[in-house]
C-alpha cells in the first residue's frame, strides 16, 4: 500500500529535523513510529483523553489530531524536551516528588499541558490550573497529587534544574 | 457499645526521618515516567514486527458455519491468518471455570468475540485482509439482562450451565431468622448498579517473538499477571513452559482488567507461530472496552435487622450479576459479593444469595475491589435508610456494629487489626460531622460510608503448594544489591514498596539498590497484581529475603571485626563493633568478605499465608479470606442542583487503615484514586449496550471523571499495625473505593430528600428521582423512594 | 493505530482558491482546526480524496472590533475566541460558549468555523465502522433507516456545537464564498433542521467569517448541561441575549443547542418584549423554549430529561441576566 510523501522540516526539542512523512499521517504517528519518541503517548487516537499532548509553537495540542505535514516550519516540543543535562525540568521534578505520578501514562501529556499553563499564567492558582488540566485524562490519581505538584511548582516549592 | 479499647502502637521513627519503611519517597521509576523514557509495550523497538489485528464478531450470539480466510490468506503482504482452529484449549483464569478461546471455535457470544486474526506487513494490508474473511453463521437469540438469560426457555451460552447460571452461592451462617425476629426493625431494598470498566489509560498492546529455530516464543505485554499469561501460553499453543519467556514492560494501569490472560495476548503468540515472525498487536480503545473483565450489572436485594440502637441482628442478601458470555473471574466475583458482608462490622448472622449469569455482553471480571463494591453500596446505603427511620447518627449506628480484633467472622475470616474506629473518629472530626450535618443549608449534604478489603486471597487462584511470593537478592562485586521480583507494577507502586523494605531492613543507601521485576527468564514467579496481595505478600517475602542477606553480611561482618556476630552492630553502609564503635567496616569490604569462597550472593526470601487464614470450610470459603483487611472511612460533601438534577462532589474526607502505611505519600495516592474511582462509577460512569453492541467504548461516552469535577480528596492513614503485615502494613488501594457510592447517596438525600438507589447518578436520573412523576425514561433510570 | 485513508493535501491562500479547488475536486472536504474532521475520517465517517486545509488563508484569522459590531475570521481558534478581552466583555454568551467547548487543547486547534460547522452527532453514527456495520448501519451513512426514529423519513442526528446558538442569540450573520462570489446569511438562515444537511452551504461554499452586531444594553450568557465538567458535548445547551428596559423585557433572544438537528432559535419570545420578566413570563418562555426543540435519542441520557432541563435552563439564565442587568 504506497503513498505519497512529503518532505517536511521543523524544530523538534530545539533541533532541526527534516523527514518524508505520507500525507494522512499524524503527528502523534510521526513522533512515534517514524522517530522513534515514544514518550508521546497514544491512549484514545481521537482527541478525548490529552495523553498526546505536545507543543506546537507554543501552543498545546492533541497531536493525535494534528497532519504530521503541518509540522511543516514549526517549533515542536514533547516530553522528551523538558529535561536538560542538567537534570529534570521542575514540573518533572515536582510531579515525581509530590507522588503525583502512577502508572505514569498520562503523565507525558499532563506534564507538557502543565509546563504550558505554568509558563504562560504567572500566579496560576490551583482553581485556574483545574480548568487548564480538565482535558487530561488520569485514571490513577484523582487529580489531587497532580494540582500538589503544579501547585509546588508555581510556589517555587519544587526544586528543579531550571526556574 | 462494643468499640473495642484499643490504643495503637506506633513505630518508633528516627528523629532524622525514616530511612525505609514509612518514608515519603518518591517511586524508583517515577523518574522514567516523567520522562518519556519509560517503555509500555506499544512503545518497545518493532520495526521489524508484523502488524496483528482481529476480526470481531458483528454478531451477539450465534453459530460460526464457516470462517472463509483464503482471500485473505491469499493477499501479497500477508503472513498469517488463524482462526479458532489454531487453538482448541479452553482458558480462563480459574482452573475449573475454563469456557473461552483465543478465536472462537463454533460459537460467538459477543459482539466484539474474536473469530479470526492476521499478521501482515502493515496496518492497511492487515484492515484489507480482515476485510476478506468471509462469515456464514446461523444467527441465535440473544440475552443482554440477566433476567432474560434466565427465562426457562432461553438457550443455553455454555451447553454445561443450566439456566445460564455461571456459579449460584447459597450460604447462611448463624440464625437469620433468629435475627430478623428479634430486631426491632427489619428492612429490605433493592439496589441496582450499571455495569463498569477499568477504563486504564493505556490500551491493551502485545508484542510475541517466535524462535522458530528452537520452538521458543517471547511474549511482551500489558498484563498485571504475567505468571497467568504463561500458564495460559503454554495451554494455549501446548507448549513446555519452559520455552516460554513472558515480559511486562511499564505497564499504564491495570484496576483488575488485567489480571486475568485476555484473548489478544494469546492471539499474539499464535500469530507469531504462525507467521514465524514477530508481531505486534495494539488494541483500540473500543478492543480494550470490548476485552472489558469490568465490574458487572448487579441487583443486589437487601434485607436487615436493626435494634433499636443500632444494633446489627441480621443480614440477608440476594445479588443477581450480568456476568457476560465468558467464566473469567466470575465465580470469584459472586462469591466475593457475598463473603464481605461480613468483616466490617460485627454481625451476627448472614444469609447471601448469589447468581452469576451468562449473557451475550463482554465478560466481566475483577475490578478494583472485586466483588464487593457494589454489596457494600447496597449495606451501607440500607444501613442509612434505617439509621434515619431510628433517628440514629449513622456514624453512631456505625460505632454500635464494630468488631474487636482479633477475631473470626462466622464466615471464618480472621481478623487481626481492626482501625475502624480510629477512620470513623477523624472522618468525623475532619468533615465536621457533627457541627455541619444537617446544617449546610438547601441542596448541600454530608454522608459517611465504611468498606474494607482483602489484603491478597489467601488462598491462590493456582494451588501448586509453592510459597505465595518468592524474593531474590543478589549481592555481588559490585556491591550493589539487584531485587529480583515478579511483582507486577502497574503504577500502584509495588517496585517502590518492595525497595523500601528490602532498604529498611538492610540499611543500605537506595543507590545501591536495583530491582528488576517481571521477566519470567529472570525473576521468580509471581502470583501477581491482584487482590491488593503485592505489599502484603511480597513485601513479607522482601523483609525475610533481606533480613537472610543481612544475617550472611553480619557473619562476614563479624569475620572482619573478628568479634561474634551478636557482637556486630549492623548499620547498613557500614557495621561496627557494637561496645567500641570506632571499630568499623565499610558496606564494600563485608561484601568483599561475604564472596569469599562463595562468589555472588543469592539470597531468597518467601512468604506462604497458613492454612488457617485460607478462608471457612464451606464450598467457596477460600474466597475473601486474607492474613489482613485495611479498613476505610469517609465523609462526602456534595452540592445538588435540584431544578437539573445535577451533582457535585465538593469535597471528600478519606481515613485508611493500610495496618502502617510503607510509603505514606503513596498510600494516599492509592486512597484518592480509590475513592475516585468509586465516584466516577457513582456519578458518570456507565456501560451501555445496543442489541450487545457497546455504544459508549471510547473514553468519550464512557465517562471517566475529569479534573473539572473532581473534588480535593483529604487522606488521614491510620496505623493499626497488623501482626502479620511486612512492619504491620496492609492494603490501601482497593478497600477505600466500596464507600463512596453510599456516602454519595447519603449526602444526596440530605441536599435533596432523595435517596437514589441506583447508580450512577447522572443528571437525568438525579432530575427523575427529584421529580418522581417523570414517566421512567432510560433503563436503569433512578427511582426516588424514602 | 489505524491507517487514515490517505488523501491530497492542498493549501490555498485565499478562500477564492479554496472554493476553486473544491469545485475541482470531486471528493473533497475542507479542514480547519481538524477537531472534528480528524476522528470521523478515523471512524470512516468521512471519505475523501481531497483536503482542502483552510490554515494558510489570511482571510480567515483575526478579530476585529468595529464601533458597531465585531468581526471574527472563521479560522479564528476558540481558546483565542474566548480570550479576546473585546468579546468577554461585549459578547459574554460567545466567549463562554467557546469555552465551554471540549477541553484547552481542542480549543487551541478548533475553530469558530468548525464549531459552526460541526458535523452532527449520534449514538448510532459516531461509532467505529465494524460497529456501525454490525449495526447495518443508518440513514446519515451509507444506511436506510434512521436508527433514532425507524418510521421516520430524515435523519435525527443533532447538532451538539456550543457556539452556534450563542452567535444565534447574538443576531450574528456569516459571510459565505463560493464559486459565485460572495454571498451573507443570517445565522438562523445557515442551518437545516436535518440531520444529514444541516447546513444551507451549497457544495464548495465555505464560512469565511461571522460579523456579531453590538447592541448597547443587550447582555448575553451561554448555560451548558453535560454530564462532566469537561471533553462532553452539550445534552442540551442554551445562550441567551437579553435586554432590560426598567421593570419590561425589551428585547430577549434564547437558542439552544443538543436538542435537534440544528441550533435552535426559540420562536415567539417577541410576545414577552414590553412585558415584565414575572413568572407568568417565565413559563410562557418554558414554553417556548419546549415546544421549541426536539430532542431525540441520539445520546445515551434520556430524552425527557433533556426536553424538561432544557427549559429550565433558559429559564434560570434569563432570570440571571434579568438580574444583573437591574
Amino acid at each position: 500500500m504506497m503513498s505519497v510523501e512529503t518532505e517536511i522540516r521543523f524544530k523538534l526539542n530545539g533541533r532541526e529535523v527534516s523527514l518524508k512523512v505520507p500525507v494522512a499521517m499524524k503527528t502523534l504517528a510521526m513522533l512515534r513510529d517514524k522517530l522513534g519518541m515514544t514518550g508521546t503517548k497514544y491512549a484514545c487516537g481521537e482527541g478525548e483523553c490529552g495523553a498526546c499532548t505536545v507543543e506546537v509553537d507554543g501552543r498545546t495540542v492533541n497531536s493525535c489530531l494534528m497532519y504530521a505535514v503541518d509540522c511543516d516550519g514549526r517549533e515542536l516540543v514533547t516530553i522528551e524536551g523538558l529535561r536538560t543535562p542538567e537534570g529534570l525540568h521542575p514540573v518533572q521534578q515536582a510531579f515525581v516528588d509530590h507522588g503525583a505520578v502512577q502508572c505514569g501514562f498520562c503523565m507525558p501529556g499532563m506534564i507538557m499541558q502543565a509546563k504550558n499553563l505554568i509558563e504562560n499564567n504567572p500566579g496560576l492558582t490551583r482553581e485556574e490550573a483545574q480548568r487548564g488540566l480538565e482535558g487530561n485524562l488520569c485514571r490513577c490519581t484523582g487529580y489531587t497529587k497532580v494540582l500538589d505538584a503544579v501547585e509546588a511548582v508555581v510556589s517555587g516549592k519544587s526544586c528543579g534544574s531550571r526556574p | 457499645m462494643n468499640a473495642p479499647e484499643r490504643s495503637l502502637k506506633r513505630v518508633a521513627r528516627a528523629a532524622s526521618g525514616p530511612h525505609g519503611a514509612g518514608a515519603r519517597r518518591p517511586f524508583v521509576d517515577g523518574v522514567e515516567k516523567v520522562t518519556g523514557t519509560a517503555r509500555y509495550t506499544a512503545d518497545l523497538p518493532a520495526d521489524q514486527a508484523l502488524v496483528g489485528k482481529i476480526l470481531r464478531s458483528p454478531y451477539a450470539h450465534a453459530e460460526l458455519l464457516e470462517v472463509d480466510i483464503s482471500e485473505a490468506l491469499a493477499l501479497p503482504g500477508v503472513h498469517a491468518v488463524i482462526t479458532g482452529d489454531a487453538c482448541d484449549m479452553p482458558y480462563g483464569v480459574i482452573p475449573i471455570a475454563q469456557n473461552e478461546y483465543p478465536l472462537a471455535r463454533g460459537r460467538v457470544r459477543y459482539c466484539g468475540d474474536p473469530i479470526a486474526a492476521v499478521a501482515a506487513v502493515d496496518e492497511a494490508t492487515a484492515d484489507a485482509a480482515l476485510a476478506r474473511i468471509r462469515l456464514r453463521v446461523k444467527e441465535l437469540p440473544a440475552y443482554f439482562k440477566a433476567a432474560d438469560s434466565r427465562q426457562p426457555d432461553a438457550i443455553l451460552l455454555h451447553e454445561n450451565k443450566p439456566g445460564n447460571i455461571e456459579r449460584q452461592v447459597h450460604n447462611e451462617f448463624g440464625d437469620v431468622e433468629a435475627g430478623f425476629a428479634e430486631a426491632d426493625l427489619v428492612r429490605e431494598h433493592t439496589f441496582e448498579c450499571a455495569e463498569v470498566h477499568h477504563a486504564m489509560m493505556e490500551p491493551n498492546a502485545a508484542l510475541a517473538t517466535w524462535d522458530a529455530e528452537r520452538g521458543h516464543l517471547t511474549l511482551h505485554s500489558v498484563t498485571q499477571v504475567p505468571y497467568y499469561v504463561h500458564l495460559t501460553l503454554a495451554r494455549c499453543l501446548r507448549m513446555d513452559p519452559a520455552h516460554i519467556r513472558v515480559i511486562k514492560p511499564f505497564v499504564g494501569g491495570g484496576f483488575g482488567h488485567r489480571t486475568e490472560a485476555l484473548n489478544f495476548e494469546v492471539i499474539c503468540a499464535l500469530l507469531a507461530r504462525a507467521a514465524c515472525a514477530t508481531v505486534r498487536l495494539l488494541q483500540t480503545r473500543e478492543e480494550c472496552f470490548l476485552a472489558h473483565r469490568g465490574r458487572p450489572e448487579q441487583q443486589t436485594r437487601i434485607r436487615i435487622g436493626l435494634k433499636r440502637d443500632g444494633r446489627i441482628t441480621a443480614c440477608q442478601a440476594e445479588v443477581v450479576q450480568r456476568g457476560g458470555a465468558y467464566g473469567g473471574y466470575g465465580l470469584v466475583t459472586i462469591l466475593y459479593a457475598g463473603a464481605l458482608l461480613n468483616g466490617l462490622y460485627d454481625i451476627p448472622a448472614v444469609k447471601y444469595d448469589g447468581y452469576r449469569v451468562y449473557t451475550n455482553t463482554p465478560a466481566c471480571g475483577a475490578m478494583r475491589g472485586h466483588g464487593t463494591v457494589n454489596a457494600r453500596y447496597a449495606f451501607e446505603s440500607l444501613l442509612d435508610m434505617m439509621a434515619g427511620e431510628l433517628g440514629l447518627d449513622p456514624i453512631e449506628v456505625r460505632r454500635r456494629n464494630l468488631l474487636k480484633a482479633p477475631t473470626e467472622t462466622i464466615n471464618g475470616l480472621k481478623i487481626m487489626s481492626y482501625g475502624l474506629p480510629e477512620c470513623l473518629d477523624w472522618v468525623e472530626q475532619a468533615s465536621g460531622w457533627r457541627e455541619r450535618r444537617g446544617q449546610l443549608g438547601k441542596g448541600r449534604g454530608l454522608g459517611v460510608a465504611c468498606s474494607h478489603f482483602v489484603s491478597g486471597s489467601a488462598k491462590p487462584v493456582h494451588w501448586s503448594g509453592e510459597p505465595h511470593a518468592v524474593i531474590l537478592l543478589k549481592l555481588d562485586f559490585d556491591g550493589g544489591v539487584t531485587i529480583l521480583t515478579g511483582a507486577s507494577d502497574i503504577g500502584q507502586g509495588s517496585s517502590t514498596i518492595i525497595t523500601q523494605v528490602v532498604a529498611e531492613i538492610l540499611g543500605v543507601d537506595y543507590s545501591r539498590l536495583r530491582i528488576i521485576a517481571n521477566d519470567s527468564a529472570i525473576t521468580p514467579k509471581d502470583n501477581g497484581s491482584y487482590s491488593s496481595r503485592v505489599t502484603f505478600m511480597v513485601g513479607n517475602a522482601a523483609a525475610r529475603a533481606a533480613e537472610n542477606l543481612r544475617a550472611l553480611l553480619i557473619t562476614a561482618a563479624a569475620k572482619r571485626l573478628q568479634v561474634r556476630e551478636d557482637e556486630v552492630e549492623w548499620l547498613g553502609e557500614s557495621a561496627v563493633v557494637a561496645s567500641d564503635p570506632a571499630r568499623e567496616v565499610a558496606f564494600t569490604d563485608v561484601v568483599e568478605e561475604a564472596l569469599v569462597a562463595t562468589g555472588t550472593l543469592t539470597v531468597k526470601g518467601t512468604f506462604t499465608c497458613p492454612e488457617e487464614f485460607q478462608g471457612g470450610k464451606h464450598r467457596g470459603g477460600a474466597v475473601g479470606s486474607t492474613m489482613g483487611f485495611s479498613y476505610a472511612a469517609q465523609a462526602v460533601e456534595v452540592s445538588v442542583d435540584p431544578d437539573l438534577g445535577t451533582i457535585k462532589v465538593e469535597k471528600v474526607w478519606a481515613a485508611i487503615d493500610c495496618g502502617f502505611a510503607i510509603n505514606p505519600m503513596s498510600v494516599e495516592g492509592q486512597v484518592q484514586g480509590a475513592v475516585w474511582m468509586g465516584m466516577g462509577q457513582a456519578i458518570s460512569e456507565e456501560t451501555v449496550y445496543e442489541d450487545g453492541r457497546h455504544q459508549v467504548a471510547n473514553l468519550l461516552d464512557y465517562r471517566v471523571p475529569t479534573m473539572a469535577e473532581s473534588p480535593e480528596i483529604d487522606v488521614h492513614i491510620v496505623e493499626s499495625i497488623d501482626p502479620n503485615g511486612p512492619f504491620g502494613a496492609k492494603e490501601a488501594s482497593e478497600g477505600p473505593l466500596s464507600g463512596f457510592m453510599s456516602a454519595l447517596a447519603a449526602a444526596v438525600e440530605e441536599a435533596t430528600g432523595a435517596r437514589l438507589t441506583r447508580l450512577p447518578m447522572t443528571p437525568d436520573r438525579v432530575f427523575e428521582a427529584l421529580h418522581p412523576k417523570s414517566r421512567p425514561a432510560r433503563e436503569g433510570a433512578a427511582g426516588g423512594n424514602r | 493505530m489505524p491507517v487514515m485513508p490517505d488523501f491530497e493535501l492542498l493549501r490555498p491562500d485565499s478562500a477564492e482558491a479554496a472554493v476553486a479547488l473544491h469545485a475541482s475536486r470531486p471528493a473533497s472536504r475542507y479542514l480547519a482546526g481538524g477537531t472534528d474532521l480528524l476522528p470521523n475520517l478515523r471512524r470512516g465517517l468521512a471519505d475523501t480524496a481531497t483536503v482542502i486545509d483552510l490554515g494558510g488563508i489570511a482571510e480567515l484569522a483575526g478579530i476585529r472590533v468595529d464601533a458597531d459590531r465585531v468581526h471574527i475570521g472563521a479560522g479564528t481558534t476558540l481558546a483565542a475566541l474566548a480570550a479576546h478581552p473585546g468579546i468577554a466583555a461585549e459578547l459574554p454568551a460567545l466567549a463562554q460558549a467557546a469555552l465551554a467547548v471540549a477541553g484547552p487543547t481542542h480549543r487551541e486547534s478548533a475553530t469558530l468555523g468548525g464549531n459552526l460547522c460541526l458535523d452532527t452527532r449520534c449514538r448510532y453514527y459516531n461509532q467505529s465502522t465494524p460497529w456501525r456495520e454490525a449495526n447495518h448501519y443508518c440513514m446519515k451513512l451509507e444506511g436506510d433507516v434512521c436508527r433514532v426514529a425507524p418510521k421516520s423519513k430524515r435523519c435525527y442526528a443533532a447538532f451538539s456545537g456550543d457556539v452556534a446558538p450563542a452567535l444565534l442569540a447574538l443576531d450574528a450573520e456569516v459571510d459565505i464564498v463560493g464559486t459565485n462570489g460572495r454571498r451573507t446569511l443570517a445565522l438562523a438562515e445557515f442551518y437545516h433542521d436535518d440531520g444529514m444537511r444541516w447546513l444551507a452551504l451549497d457544495r464548495g461554499e465555505l464560512l469565511a467569517a461571522v460579523r456579531v452586531p453590538l447592541a448597547p444594553g443587550w447582555s448575553s450568557g451561554y448555560e451548558k448541561l453535560r454530564i462532566r465538567g469537561a471533553i462532553d458535548f452539550p445534552l442540551s445547551g442554551v445562550a441567551v441575549a437579553l435586554a432590560r428596559d426598567g421593570e419590561r423585557l425589551a428585547g430577549l433572544r434564547i437558542a439552544c443547542t443538543g436538542v435537534s438537528s440544528r441550533p435552535e432559535r426559540i420562536e415567539g419570545l417577541d410576545a414577552l418584549v414590553g412585558q415584565p420578566l414575572d413568572d407568568a413570563a417565565l413559563a410562557q418562555l418554558e414554553k417556548l423554549v419546549l415546544r421549541g426543540i426536539q430532542a431525540m435519542e441520539t445520546t445515551t441520557a434520556s430524552v425527557p430529561y433533556r426536553r424538561k432541563a432544557t427549559p429550565i435552563l433558559a429559564r434560570r439564565l434569563v432570570t440571571r441576566l434579568w438580574t444583573e442587568a437591574a
